[in-house]
């Protein structure tokens, strides 16, 4: 037996914290610890309940159940202002400063004392910039305007902010999504030195390379639930998206009937650089589910956007049923038979204020009503036909769309689409926020629709719902379709594609 | 909104913004005829309870009225047009102008003014669709625009007179017992009303008012339905134009100075809201006529004739009226965001 001196206590630990959202559990009780000194990575798939975490560390989101421990103190209600009074710093993807202030204006913002009638020493404050951004090994102006900034170097301003704080806790989410590579050897020079100095750093990030050069311990969420921590010398790539990808798909998908059909729609080499979206081959055929799987952010709803029109594509070619179409905008993609069922909702899919009923015809006023004279009668009972046929949970037709369930919002908006009788249906995100007896309602009604004809994408994040329903699985990274994989893959084939993985022999 | 559903329908009647509206206009006009009106010394009525004042009313309001029709579809989408007075005074002088100078028919010169009216409303709706200018900037720069044009053409002095008496009727006259503008008025308002209610174009103002991010991906053709409310409004504020000529016999530079103001007071206090999607025809058409009586009854009860001040007194009150119109419709807004709040504890 080793007896050295016993471990510090931990800086932050939970232990089984939960936070429920509506019907939707994001974390069912989660342990976690961080130690002064470690970088601590945070590794799970998109919707595994990162954020949530974070949000409840940095007391944005109160947790339902479970404690939250920081420097030996139990705390019930921690809140933003508590949080950062003991020391815990948050640098998120997008640096949140006033992009018309310099740098020490918003480094002074972030620090001194607040205080309507304060005067401000202007030389003081210059001072203070000079000595946290030479901290950070940050080259900058204390005068320089934030907004001429790149992107790393608002990240320092950031990291200069969370040191000048005294923070002991710094939690940094994707902070290398937009770095190319020398910037980011220069960022995790200064996590380094954080290290060095005792700060605990929780790092957020879906590049496993990353993890393996700076963390030294991994903790793997998923569905909420906290699957293992593991000091990362233990631990292989292979061994991580295993972790992460975890159990088969459990729940119970309606099985495909399909045995291939006509090409609905056909992509040769689509892009539109404003987008993001490059070189997008691939070929959907009437009655098939294409699975779009990937990173959020990997193109996926970009490429959406442009086959609905929303960003035209400026490059390559798109064929419905054999004849070349270029929508320019969303109302020229419904009239050729398109339609996209948008991943936000609330903001894009269902008009809150307006009726079930008038937010179902929206999109077919010219079929419905051709001469522009509404038949109030002849849409109240179609929209009862949708309501009954996708058994949409509500008051009536005129209840308004922002008094249902995001369930029942999400059949509103897909029976929008479906009304328009399109020959290719885009879903993007389809169950995302959707309690699990809608979700599975909504699937089935997927399988319905593939199996009567209609070619479906269906872009999700949910990795078993990727693999319960598509027929094909496209994968997407960095804006171009990486891999095409069939239907009946495994979860760390999937997986690795989106991460940019070449899985060796025989990991799984 | 929901709960109100259940209710019996005459309750939903009464509990109706534009019914509450009616009432006080009801009641603001009773007292107005009950001390407005006095007999003279030969035994005539005189004052707010006469016929011809209650003529002149409707005459009078026919204008501000008819900006305001012009601007309910303009509001429901979310966008103002504070140019719609200015395009008013232009129209008369375009219209004066066609006639006395350049010789043309009453009816050609009515049309091509019309034309004008609708090009500077799609002036307004090309910037804002074409450039994305906020209408609230666009409609301040041809405010000023409209209005100097007016000016420049008659170098700030020629006024146009002597319209022959055939053109007058329209302004002056009654036909089958009411005003001639009158009737004017009511066929624009029951065609907005139509517009706006029953087909297809004025729900999709709504939805643009609501969200507009929402209705292009609903595939609505957004940028064409803006700018179909802003050259609308162009075209009702000429027909406005023509009706403010043939009523005072004179088309000037400075006709309709300020109307956009109470225009969209008349609106927003029929019950539309500014940040677009709500409100409804017959509710602007209250509005109107709230203001109207207001104005007109005034200048009739004897404690404001004594203090000569009845346009101060209106300004006053009407802009007492928008703000308590603004807080009844708030209040419901307000309860439920207490409730939201008592419940996040």
């Amino acid at each position: 037996m080793l007896s050295g001196p016993p471990p510090p206590p931990p800086l932050l630990t939970l232990r089984r914290a939960a936070k429920n959202f509506g019907g939707v559990r994001a974390l069912r009780g989660v342990d976690f610890d961080l130690q002064a000194g470690e970088v601590h990575a945070l590794l799970g798939e998109n919707g595994a309940g990162k954020s949530t975490l974070i949000k409840i560390i940095t007391g944005a989101h109160q947790p339902d159940a479970g404690e939250i421990i920081v420097a030996g103190r139990s705390l019930t209600g921690l809140t933003p202002s508590l949080a950062q009074q003991l020391g815990i710093a948050c640098i998120y993807q997008q640096p949140a400063l006033f992009p018309d202030l310099t740098v020490a204006e918003n480094i002074g913002l972030r620090l001194e004392p607040a205080g309507s009638m304060r005067r401000i020493n202007w030389s003081q404050r210059r001072q203070r910039a000079l000595e946290l951004l030479a901290r950070v090994g940050a080259n900058l102006s204390p005068e320089a305007e934030v907004r001429t900034l790149s992107m790393p170097e608002q990240q320092l301003v950031e990291i200069a902010c969370a040191v000048g704080a005294g923070a002991r806790i710094v939690v940094m989410d994707e902070p290398t999504a937009s770095l190319t590579s020398r910037e980011q050897d220069r960022l995790f020079t200064v996590v380094r030195e954080l290290r060095s100095s005792g700060v605990g750093i929780i790092y957020i990030s879906h590049r496993l390379d990353e993890i393996f050069t700076l963390a030294d311990r991994v903790t793997v969420l998923r569905d909420g639930e906290s699957v293992g921590t593991q000091p990362v010398s233990a631990i292989t790539h292979a061994g991580l998206i295993k972790l992460m990808v975890g159990r088969e798909v459990d729940q119970l998908y309606p099985p495909t009937e399909f045995t291939g059909g006509e090409i609905v729609l056909e992509l040769r080499n689509v892009g539109c650089a404003a987008a993001g979206v490059y070189n997008v081959s691939l070929a959907v055929r009437a009655g098939e589910v294409f699975g779009l799987a990937g990173l959020v952010g990997a193109g996926r709803s970009e490429l959406a956007r442009v086959l609905f029109g929303l960003t035209p594509a400026d490059r390559g070619e798109i064929l419905l049923c054999g004849k070349p179409i270029t929508p320019r905008s969303p109302a020229e993609a419904v009239a050729l038979g398109l339609a996209y069922v948008p991943e936000d909702r609330r903001r894009h899919g269902v008009v809150l204020e307006l009726p079930i009923d008038q937010n179902i015809t929206m999109a077919i006023h010219a079929r419905l009503f051709p001469t522009a004279w509404l038949k109030l009668g002849t849409e109240r009972k179609l929209a009862l036909d949708f309501i009954r046929d996708l058994a949409v949970k509500c008051a009536g037709p005129q209840a308004p769309g922002g008094s249902l369930s995001g369930g029942n919002q999400q059949k509103v908006s897909l029976a929008r689409w479906l009304a328009t009788q399109p020959k290719i249906l885009i879903l993007d995100e389809p169950t995302q926020g959707v309690d699990v007896g809608a979700k599975s309602e909504i699937h089935r009604i997927i399988r319905q629709l593939a199996k009567a004809g209609l070619a479906v994408i269906m872009i999700s994040s949910d990795l078993p719902e990727i693999l319960g329903m598509s027929d094909r699985i496209g994968v997407m990274r960095g804006g171009k379709l990486t891999t095409i994989l069939p239907g009946q893959s495994d979860a760390h084939a999937v997986m690795a594609a989106a991460l940019g993985q070449e899985l060796a022999k025989g990991a799984a | 909104m929901i709960a109100a559903n259940n209710q019996p329908s005459w309750r939903r009647f009464l509990l109706r913004y534009e019914t509450l509206l009616l009432a006080v206009l009801v009641i603001e006009w009773l007292i107005f005829y009950h001390y407005g009106t006095s007999t003279n010394r030969r035994g005539h009525l005189v004052g707010f309870g006469t016929l011809d004042r209650q003529f002149d009313i409707l005459r009078h309001s026919c204008e501000i009225g008819l900006l305001a029709l012009a601007l309910t579809p303009v509001i429901l989408t979310a966008g103002i047009d504070l140019s719609v007075g200015s395009l008013l005074g232009l129209c008369a002088i375009v219209f004066g102008k066609l006639w006395h100078d350049g010789g043309l028919s009453i009816p050609l010169a009515a049309a091509l003014t019309l034309v004008v009216g609708a090009m500077g409303g799609g002036l307004n709706a090309g910037l804002i669709t074409a450039l994305r200018l906020p209408p609230l900037i666009v409609t301040l720069g041809t405010y000023s625009l409209f209005r100097g044009l007016a000016e420049a053409i008659t170098q700030g002095a020629v006024t146009y007179t002597d319209f022959p008496s055939g053109f007058l009727f329209l302004g002056q006259e009654r036909w089958n017992g009411l005003p001639m503008q009158a009737w004017l008025f009511l066929l624009m308002a029951v065609l907005v009303w139509i517009l706006v209610h029953r087909t297809t174009w004025g729900r999709s103002f709504r939805v643009i008012g609501f969200s507009p991010e929402g209705a292009r991906y609903a595939g609505l053709p957004v940028e064409r339905r803006v700018s179909i409310v802003y050259i609308l409004a162009g075209i009702i504020a000429a027909l406005a134009a023509l009706i403010y000529t043939a009523r005072l016999g004179q088309a000037k530079a400075d006709a309709g100075t300020g109307y956009e103001l109470f225009a969209i007071t008349a609106v927003v206090l029929g019950g539309t809201s500014i940040f677009g999607g709500r409100g409804s025809v017959t509710g602007t058409l209250l509005g109107v006529a709230a203001i109207a009586v207001l104005k007109n009854g005034l200048a009739c009860l004897p404690v404001v004739i004594r203090l000569n001040a009845a346009e101060e007194i209106s300004g006053l009150l009407t802009g007492a009226l928008l703000l308590v119109a603004l807080t009844g419709n708030a209040v419901p807004t307000f309860l439920n965001y207490l409730r939201a709040r008592r419940q996040a504890r």
